[in-house]
């Protein structure tokens, strides 16, 4: 099945418009496959996105570009419970996971 | 959804962003879609599941700037298309993906098989799902 998502890339351009990613260290929460991932990583100085799906974040970790290998880093993590230290990011993404 | 914003907080320096993006229902517009034309085919429905656990975001979210965790600085909707080859396309993945949140009605079914029908052949069938971006900013201290 043929199915396209965004194709006009609205999505990438609001991001942009709502924050500035350049340099700063980034969380995402509920970032499944990495497709809003690959839209913003080149930008920050790190980014970290978590999801519960282990199947999704191999698929993110296999289609993640060369060019980011060491600025992004997928992990399997809970939301309610994010395995990191007090005010370690700039940034927060929840995508789509409210 | 609550605590998965106590965490964000957490983890967030002082004055940092939190950036919300996420699909609202709201009856999304169905197309057939060619280089030529653009043929409104009909909407979705929105269940009751889908419906709730929107406001059950926005409740989360209400919480979370009562609390004092989060102030909105800026917040805009914008169209998010998903576009198939065809509507048997649409209504597979809708069956799949989305089944128990929205639905074309019969009407909207009948419409989009209509249109294709009588498109061109490079036709798409797509739904222009409503996005809400927010920006929030954590609070110093």
């Amino acid at each position: 099945m043929t199915v396209q998502k965004d194709p006009d890339g609205s999505e990438k351009k609001y991001l942009h418009k709502f924050a500035d990613f350049a340099g700063k260290r980034v969380l995402e929460i509920g970032c499944g496959e990495g497709r809003l991932t690959r839209q913003y990583a080149n930008a920050p100085h790190s980014t970290f996105a978590i999801d519960l799906d282990a199947d999704a974040l191999r698929v993110a970790v296999i289609d993640k570009p060369s060019d980011l290998h060491n600025k992004v880093h997928f992990l399997r993590a809970e939301s309610e419970h994010v395995p990191f230290a007090r005010e370690t990011f700039d940034i927060a993404v929840l995508a789509w996971s409210l | 959804m609550v605590h998965t914003l106590s965490e964000i907080r957490r983890v967030l320096v002082p004055n940092g962003i939190l950036i919300d993006l996420r699909p609202v229902l709201d009856r999304w517009q169905i197309e057939v879609i060619s280089a030529r034309e653009i043929r409104e085919a009909g909407r979705m429905q929105d269940f009751p599941l889908g419906l709730a656990d929107d406001a059950a975001a926005n409740q989360s979210v209400a919480r979370a700037a009562e609390n004092g965790w989060l102030v909105r600085e800026q917040e805009e909707f914008f169209p998010f298309v998903y576009s198939w080859d065809s509507p048997k396309q649409m209504e597979e993945w809708i069956e799949e993906e989305w089944e128990g949140f929205i639905e074309p009605d019969q009407e909207s079914n009948r419409a989009t098989r209509s249109a294709w029908a009588l498109a061109d052949g490079d036709a798409r069938v797509q739904v222009q799902m409503k996005m809400l971006i927010t920006r929030w900013r954590k609070l110093e201290g």
